[in-house]
């Protein structure tokens, strides 16, 4: 596995600018076959981000220890903080699992925000126009409607890229825009709340429309079909054959092709599924924690999402840690806002420990090498 | 990985039933306890110091609805000699609850500064008793929580007195955000002020369908302007509008604060608002444990809107008429939405010495004759 | 007819900032490197621009400034995706939170303050008296001839210089560069920070032409709309053009569909845009159905220098 690719030939130095290291007795060399790093380099990152973003807060006159000892109180120091950071993982860690599930197969999604919000109106579609359903049958339904709604948006983009060519990429992200205004359209034209003096919502939710919570906090019980959700992704993405196909097509599509497998067909399929999860987890969002369809129901979930996604390198369990952490980090941003930290200093700090993060990792596959003596 | 990722379950387990536990357990029970520990005597504990929070939708510096906020937050600050705690950029939805929530925690008066923190903010204050809360334009007040809204349409119907003062051709263009009531009474009250100097006077509408697009609400305008309007107002938070108005020598009006230095040789006046001495009276009346619940409609009197200083462009004759039915609002004797109204199809929809009631100004949702437009139904 | 003209007029200046962005992603692209930090690097320009034109009043140093910080955020891009070949999503998604939260805390003290600045205009008034084509363009302003000229020199450069033909070459097959001699790792630092420069002028356009005032996150969203139009215009820069102003002119179109009054709701015609692009996109893959793609092949992987067989 972590065999000296360079052997046999002379190794040359990666890449022009280190060459004046040359008078080293050691070289820096890029292995990209070594397994990344332990447990450890993700800290590090962190570390090396938090030391960063220091700089930036001391800047801004505030006491870099304090703002951070605020933000893991907030996202994590209390059952409310940890709590509200888990609402906030679950549409992320269902979003994530619909994005990276296309990245498998190399379809360039982000249209999870707009499947998202398609979700978000299918379920609060239920609710509308089945206004007398028996109490314990609407989450089940709305839970189906929203899961449909998300797939057939997902399908929207699927189908073009299919059978038209169509890049994924833009049309995933023109429908969000199309998602957007037409969650507008419905907000504002004709699901708005009649008693509400015409402002942009539906009515809100019956206590049969909501998911229940766990406790007193807004903990939903949307975590634990998250969390399912991931066991089945893992399961299906290892264990069964449309896994493996999964597995040849992203990995060689003409490979795949030649043992026939038909791109298309599961073009549409994961897509579908892609699209699915966003839109369960729109659903989540409407009858969990906002309890009625309104304008602006996402911030931009769908987007975050694909960092979950890649950060966890698209590992299903990985990502659990990863949308909790990135979750933790957008509660633990507000949070700080309390003791006078701008909002824009906690986008910063986000970007930095993304940097620092994937930054490291990749650093972590370079080593120390002594010369050879025909390296020379 | 699979080891370490299992331990995390684990704590993430334990956590949610330690939060059930800790949950369950508080309410009443466990509120009296921590109640006297904070105050030592039975008494409750008279706040010296207020600790006051504000939820911004945007930043103060947009430069129209979170600066106008923001403005009164220095005015409370200087008055009471504090630092309010201020949380920028906060969604409408899961997140404000959770940022509300977490205010509510340690301070005494929370202002929740836009329309959809409405929910969130009743949701929060029935688990904080002991905390106001006060939400701007909404429509739901409970025993801590107390409304507060300007009556834009006064503003709007003077910014509506002088555009149809200036206009020549009798084209005006507006460019609405949304079709909210808000912005929707404020239209029809423009119109009607323009009507009242000038009847022939017509109000094309466009709706960009955004707060913070400088570059769309632009778009929006140009089109206006490319229909020959030779006065354009904005119901947008940025210049950007007027801004392209000014380019071709149109007459400008913005809304929500004073944008008169963006475009100083085109502009008229616009409503703006004024929120500082009423958050200042909010939290003197906390302070001073008088404060009731209810729900705030002021108006020109009151202070909480006005008009921004003319243009210096703006003929004397028309800054006149328009400060001579300034104090006719202030004294009552003039009423914005007095009938005969009529609808844009022509029908009577206030009948002749009639009034719009509140509930049905803040509920607005049709337009007045001589409004070009539709509102999305 | 004269609707028609105004129409076009609109969608030139409307498509001018998008074209600016459009363009520094597609040089990027072609060395085979993903942006997605142009929302991030286009607020970072504008920005810049804003403090740098109170302090100085100089359209010139302005634009030097705002393009140079947007090379620096480029640098960062390319540092992680080239050097240390990290994955050019994450880290282009890091510099759009990272360039939107810097931003927003350079701006915070100039917010509001409005810029007394004129673009010059260049007026050509041989061609005012032709009919049609003279009202359109005998009065634009100096940076959308700026962007044109942009346009039509990029795509000499990437198809008719050998220069270009190594850009394709690296962002094609990287590995078979190498061995022809042509440093992958330089041809994808220069154009990368080149593309951040150009999305750093987007930036500026915007602000000094567009809404001449700093507003936190005033390009709403333009960058990822230019990311794209990068597909859109199929990596050519004469295409980028006509896409920037098609989908410019069908965003001005539906303010004036408003104004006909027939009652379409204003969500829907906003909507035209997006809808269009997805369209026109399905009819051209159905045309071109028998052709190979024309995104660079190795778009999005880093290069490694030891694969190569």
């Amino acid at each position: 596995m972590n065999q000296k690719i360079t052997a046999g030939q002379p190794s040359v130095p990666m890449k022009k600018g280190l060459r004046r290291f040359r008078s080293l007795p050691f070289r820096i060399e890029y292995d990209p076959h070594k397994k990344s790093g332990g447990w450890w380099i993700p800290l590090l990152s962190i570390g090396a981000a938090l030391a960063i973003c220091a700089l930036f807060i001391a800047l801004n006159g505030m006491n870099p220890a304090v703002v951070y000892g605020k933000m893991l109180q907030g996202a994590f120091g209390s059952s409310f903080g940890f709590s509200e950071t888990l609402v906030k993982a679950i549409p992320l860690l269902l979003c994530g699992l619909g994005v990276a599930i296309a990245y498998r197969i190399s379809i360039w999604n982000i249209g999870a925000e707009g499947q998202l919000i398609a979700g978000a109106i299918g379920a609060t579609a239920v609710t509308i126009f089945a206004p007398n359903l028996p109490g314990p049958l609407y989450i089940p339904v709305m839970m189906l409607a929203g899961a449909a709604a998300g797939a057939a948006w997902g399908l929207l983009t699927a189908i073009p890229r299919a059978f038209f060519q169509v890049n994924e990429l833009i049309s995933s992200l023109m429908l969000n825009y199309i998602a957007l205004l037409l969650l507008d359209y419905f907000v504002f034209g004709p699901w708005r709340d009649p008693e509400g003096f015409n402002f942009p919502g539906t009515p809100i939710f019956t206590p049969s429309q909501m998911l229940a919570t766990i406790g007193g906090s807004r903990l939903h019980f949307g975590l634990i079909f998250a969390l399912i959700a991931v066991a089945v992704f893992a399961f299906l993405l290892s264990k069964t054959r449309w896994g493996y196909e999964l597995r040849l097509l992203g990995a060689n599509p003409s490979a795949a092709a030649y043992s026939g497998i038909k791109a298309n067909k599961h073009i549409l399929i994961v897509m579908m599924i892609s699209g699915g999860l966003a839109g369960f987890a729109g659903m989540l969002e409407v009858s969990g924690t906002a309890h009625r369809l309104m304008y602006g129901i996402s911030p931009g979930y769908g987007y975050t999402a694909i960092i979950i996604a890649w950060i966890a390198k698209l590992n299903p369990w990985a990502m659990i840690v990863s949308s909790v952490f990135i979750g933790g980090l957008i509660v633990g941003g507000y949070s700080v806002q309390t003791i006078g930290l701008p909002s824009s200093m906690s986008l910063m700090l986000q970007g930095s420990i993304l940097f620092c993060l994937i930054g490291g990792e990749m650093l972590s596959k370079y080593r120390l090498k002594r010369v050879s003596e025909e390296g020379k | 990985m699979k080891k370490l990722l299992g331990l995390f379950l684990l704590i993430m387990m334990f956590s949610i039933l330690a939060a059930c536990s800790q949950e369950s357990a508080s309410d009443p029970v466990k509120e009296e306890p921590a109640k006297a520990v904070d105050s030592e005597s039975t008494e409750p504990k008279k706040i010296v110091k207020p600790r006051v929070a504000f939820v911004y939708i945007g930043v103060p510096g947009d430069g129209g609805w979170t600066f106008e906020h923001d403005k009164g937050r220095e005015m409370v600050d200087e008055t009471f000699s504090i630092e309010s705690t201020t949380v920028e950029n906060v969604p409408e939805g899961p997140d404000a609850e959770r940022v509300i929530e977490e205010l509510a925690q340690n301070h005494d008066i929370i202002f929740t500064t836009s329309f959809g923190y409405m929910d969130p903010t009743v949701n929060v204050a029935k688990k904080y008793p002991d905390v106001v809360f006060m939400h701007a334009t909404g429509y739901k007040t409970a025993e801590n929580i107390g409304t507060y809204q300007g009556k834009g349409y006064e503003p709007g119907y003077l910014a509506g007195v002088a555009a149809g003062k200036l206009t020549k051709n009798n084209k005006i263009g507006y460019v609405g955000a949304f079709p909210i009531p808000e912005v929707i009474y404020t239209i029809n009250a423009f119109t009607l002020g323009a009507q009242s100097v000038n009847p022939n006077i017509e109000v094309s509408v466009v709706w960009s369908n955004t707060w913070f697009d400088p570059a769309t609400e632009r778009q929006a305008a140009i089109s206006l302007l490319d229909e020959g309007v030779d006065l354009l107002a904005n119901y947008q938070d940025s210049p950007a509008g007027i801004q392209a108005a000014a380019e071709r020598g149109v007459w400008g009006m913005g809304n929500d604060s004073d944008m008169g230095h963006y475009v100083p040789e085109t502009y008229v006046t616009n409503p703006v608002l004024n929120w500082g001495p009423y958050y200042v009276e909010v939290v003197q009346s906390v302070v001073d444990e008088t404060w009731k619940s209810g729900a705030a409609l002021n108006g020109l009197k009151e202070g909480m809107v006005d008009i921004a200083p003319f243009g210096k462009n703006v003929p004397q004759d028309v800054q006149d008429l328009v400060n001579a039915k300034k104090q006719e609002l202030i004294d009552g004797t003039l009423n914005v939405f007095t009938g005969p109204i009529k609808d844009q199809t022509g029908e009577i929809k206030v009948a002749d010495g009639e009034t719009v009631s509140v509930e049905d100004i803040l509920g607005m949702n049709w337009f007045v004759e001589g409004v070009k437009g539709t509102i999305p139904k | 007819m004269d609707l028609f003209i105004l129409l076009i007029t609109a969608a030139i200046s409307s498509g001018t900032p998008l074209l600016f962005a459009v363009l520094g992603g597609i040089i990027s692209e072609k060395a085979g490197v993903i942006n997605l930090g142009t929302e991030g690097i286009m607020l970072i320009g504008a920005v810049i621009s804003c403090i740098v034109f109170i302090q100085t009043g100089n359209l010139f140093v302005t634009l030097v400034a705002a393009v140079f910080a947007a090379a620096g955020l480029g640098f960062i891009h390319a540092f992680l995706c080239i050097s240390l070949r990290s994955n050019q999503i994450v880290s282009g998604l890091a510099i759009t939170l990272f360039g939107t939260g810097l931003s927003a805390y350079l701006g915070k003290a100039i917010a509001g303050t409005a810029l007394a600045v004129s673009v010059p205009k260049i007026k050509l008034p041989w061609l005012e008296s032709v009919p049609f084509i003279g009202r359109i363009f005998s009065n634009l302003d100096l940076f959308i001839w700026v962007s044109v000229a942009l346009a039509v020199l990029l795509y000499l450069y990437m198809y008719k210089t050998s220069l270009g033909l190594h850009l394709k070459a690296v962002g094609d097959s990287p590995s078979t560069s190498d061995v022809m001699g042509i440093s992958v790792a330089g041809y994808r630092y220069f154009h990368v920070i080149a593309g951040s420069m150009l999305m750093g002028l987007a930036g500026f356009y915007l602000i000094m032409v567009y809404s001449p005032n700093w507003i936190e996150g005033m390009t709403a969203g333009r960058g990822w709309i230019a990311i794209a139009l990068i597909i859109f215009a199929r990596w050519n820069p004469l295409y980028a053009l006509l896409c920037a102003y098609f989908f410019g002119g069908l965003d001005a179109l539906g303010f004036r569909i408003q104004l006909f009054d027939i009652g379409i709701p204003s969500y829907f015609l906003k909507m035209l845009p997006y809808v269009s692009t997805i369209l026109v996109l399905m009819f051209i893959g159905w045309k071109n159905r028998h052709n190979p793609p024309a995104e660079p092949t190795s778009l999005g992987i880093p290069y490694f220098r030891e694969q190569r067989f």
